[in-house]
């Protein structure tokens, strides 16, 4: 190989870097274009729609919220602003614990996602054939019952008494689970497995589903590649398949990670006051306690905490250059 | 490293891509598998890559049975057609990429210097999608030489190329493939490419080698209508085979009516004290052409079909196979005769003295001149073939060679070849 000469002239260059005009100056004609001046206002009006609906339902909301969470008072007496920043320590001492309990549930459940869609997603995106379109309906299918409905279902399925628990039990899952402090007394409902298996259950369609999208753009010929170039098949997944779909498992994380922190059904309804997450708490001081500074500051505390660990993901996430 | 295939296979459900074929690519030759899209060339290579496994047959590589070695135990690399470079890993990593999987430890001096070779040394830390078409082509190329392969594979390696820098990468790729000795396997549906490189052409037509060859044979002695026409351009016109074997007989009469046009054109009587000068066997100008009847051994003479034209040709470059109830050449067979066009030479009737006398003629009018730059192509009308394609060289052109003008077409009976009549005349010529 050393013989070898440098292959000769070679007259196209790299692509040069893209220049400064990128999409932000991107409203509308440059100048000296002949274009009708309201035709610069276009990007504006396009994005009015949009614009309205979020400073209508979101930005007012949380400014709302925002002011609500420092105020003080009670219910009889009205409550005014009172900059009362000791709302947010409060919560935090009352129920740290939600906090923990949360993330921690939504760490298992998009943990347990993952493990569970993407197998599932790499069989669809490779392996489906025509077959492709039908899992994927079979995939969004139970997205046509809603969520309560679904997680109802649930109950009636981990019923104390029902088949599932029966199988387990015979099985000797229950022991299992119940030694690792995830069930007791021989029952699924009102434990955190229970929660946890509601949670993976209702959020896998958003793990699947850009994994599936992120895998099924892999051009097929990187694996002939990989595999050409001595990689079995093992490592071509290790080194090809799953650094290139990144993407989807960070955005599929990031889709289940983040409701599910937030949620409260599942462990309204298939666990017991034992496995309350934050967001239960939540609701019950807004509609049952009535205080709505503390459920505010509480409201802000959970976005604040979720910004924060998905802002330490996605940098280290981001360091293996998504593509 | 000698590739053996014998009686190799494929078949998709009910398709037969590949019928069961025998081929044997030298050690160290540029072997190119020639042929339209779904011919089963790509396959052919893919059961070599290991990415694909025969239905029937064997591989060897030298001694060794590779049919079902897994693609990564086996010592065969493949650039492909759109690159298939890592997106994720930059240049240097995906050049690296084979040596890490066979565990070698320290890569970075023979990547550089492979990444030197192909003048991209200083691209080492960029990413594949920073490159331009041609510099991600020599970074494939690089990747699988960097692993000293036994035999490369080349899936139509340069299809994504412009055509200027396709003609450079050919003779870079067909330098490389001298340098380093290796078998390189090549796969195109570019007839021109894989006669610049190759050393051999295996010519592909629906999952079969049809003739093989090296380019030049292939090119000047096609066994096939499919060859003749998709291997450059072949005028093929029917005729009728009238003496296989060297039997004399004048052909006054044929070649009369054959130049009867030229007569409307030329001053035949101004041309007939030169003529006359050879054994003319009857006393027309035309027949002139006659006195080159004397038979030559080994030549076979035909008549073309619609017009009483008599051409000849070597017996060896009929291609005329023995069929039931009927042995190959022999009299009365019907053949297809076929001319490249860049053999006939075209002269104005003034000059058709000039034509020697054991050359092949015809006589007829110009359709269609077109300037090429290298060349002129006319399109003539004749009585052997309404669409008569001619190159003439752009060096010094009769400027009476126009639309409409009557011409005399002359060509070497040694460049005259006959195929089959029962296969389609135009097949191979949809050019893709």
């Amino acid at each position: 190989m050393t013989a070898l000469a440098p292959l000769a002239g070679t007259p196209e260059t790299p692509p040069a870097p893209e220049s400064g005009a990128g999409p932000g100056d991107g409203a509308g004609p440059g100048p000296g274009s002949s274009g009708r001046p309201g035709r610069r206002l276009t990007p504006y009006w396009l994005l009015l729609p949009a614009g309205l609906w979020l400073a209508v339902f979101f930005v007012a909301p949380l400014f709302y919220q925002a002011s609500t969470s420092v105020q003080s008072g009670s219910l009889e007496e009205g409550f005014r602003v009172t900059w009362q920043f000791s709302n947010y320590s409060d919560a935090l001492a009352a129920y740290g614990e939600h906090f923990l309990r949360s993330f921690g549930y939504a760490a298992t459940a998009t943990v347990l996602c993952l493990v569970i869609g993407y197998p599932l997603a790499y069989m669809i995106a490779f392996r489906a054939g025509r077959w492709r379109n039908l899992v994927l309906v079979m995939v969004i299918a139970p997205f046509f019952t809603s969520f309560l409905i679904r997680t109802l279902a649930w109950k009636t399925i981990l019923s104390d008494g029902g088949p599932v628990v029966g199988a387990l039990s015979s099985l000797h899952v229950l022991d299992v689970t119940s030694w690792l402090g995830l069930t007791g007394d021989e029952r699924l409902l009102a434990t955190p497995l229970a929660v946890v298996c509601g949670l993976t259950y209702n959020f896998l369609p958003f793990m699947i589903l850009p994994l599936y999208s992120s895998l099924e753009r892999i051009d097929t010929s990187l694996h002939e590649a990989a595999r050409d170039l001595y990689a079995t098949p093992a490592t071509t997944f290790r080194k090809v398949t799953f650094p290139l779909s990144l993407p989807g498992v960070v955005a599929g994380t990031l889709l289940t990670f983040i409701p599910a922190s937030g949620d409260y059904i599942n462990a309204q309804l298939l666990g017991s006051p034992n496995e309350q997450m934050v967001g239960n708490a939540i609701q019950k001081q807004f509609l049952n306690v009535l205080d709505y500074p503390t459920a505010a500051a509480m409201s802000f505390l959970l976005m604040a905490l979720i910004l924060i660990m998905v802002s330490v993901y996605m940098r280290k996430a981001g360091t293996e250059e998504l593509v | 490293m000698t590739i053996t295939l014998s009686g190799i296979s494929k078949t998709f459900g009910d398709i037969t891509a590949v019928h069961p074929l025998d081929l044997t690519v030298p050690e160290g030759s540029f072997f190119a598998l020639l042929g339209a899209s779904g011919c089963g060339k790509t396959t052919t290579l893919r059961m070599l890559a290991g990415l694909e496994e025969p239905t029937g047959g064997t591989i060897l590589l030298g001694d060794d049975d590779i049919t079902h070695l897994p693609p990564h135990k086996r010592p065969v690399n493949t650039v492909f057609q759109n690159y298939a470079l890592f997106p994720h890993l930059d240049i240097a990593e995906n050049v690296a990429f084979g040596l890490r999987r066979r565990g070698v430890k320290s890569v970075r001096e023979q990547v550089a210097e492979m990444l030197d070779l192909v003048q991209l040394g200083d691209l080492a830390r960029r990413k594949p999608r920073q490159l331009s078409g041609g510099q991600q082509q020599r970074v494939a190329l690089a990747r699988a030489l960097i692993n000293r392969p036994r035999v490369l594979l080349l899936d139509e390696p340069l299809g994504a190329l412009d055509l200027k820098l396709r003609r450079q990468m050919q003779l870079e790729l067909k330098r490389i493939q001298t340098e380093v000795g290796i078998t390189f396997v090549h796969v195109t549906h570019d007839q021109e490419e894989a006669m610049t490189m190759a050393d051999s052409v295996a010519v592909m037509h629906r999952g079969r080698v049809i003739q093989l060859g090296p380019p030049a044979e292939l090119y000047e002695n096609p066994r096939s209508t499919f060859v003749a026409n998709f291997l450059g351009t072949s005028n093929l016109f029917e005729a009728e085979i009238l003496s296989p074997q060297s039997t004399l007989g004048p052909r006054a009469e044929a070649a009369e009516k054959g130049l009867k046009p030229v007569e409307a054109g030329m001053s035949a009587e101004g041309e007939t004290p030169e003529r006359a000068e050879t054994p003319a066997v009857a006393g027309t100008a035309e027949v002139s052409e006659g006195t080159s009847a004397a038979e030559v051994p080994g030549e076979t003479r035909v008549k073309v079909a619609g017009a009483d034209v008599t051409l000849r040709l070597p017996t060896s470059r009929c291609a005329v196979e023995s069929v039931e109830g009927a042995e190959g050449v022999e009299e009365g067979r019907k053949i297809l005769v076929g001319v490249r066009p860049e053999k006939i030479a075209l002269l104005h009737p003034g000059e058709a003295e000039a034509v020697p006398a054991t050359d092949n003629q015809l006589t007829g009018r110009i359709k269609d001149a077109g300037y090429l730059g290298v060349s002129w192509q006319y399109l003539v009308e004749t009585p052997a073939c309404s669409d008569l394609t001619v190159y003439e060289q752009n060096v010094e052109r009769d400027t009476r060679l126009t639309a409409g003008a009557d011409v005399v077409l002359h060509w070497r009976p040694a460049h005259t070849f006959a195929l089959d009549a029962a296969q389609d005349a135009a097949a191979g010529e949809e050019v893709l």
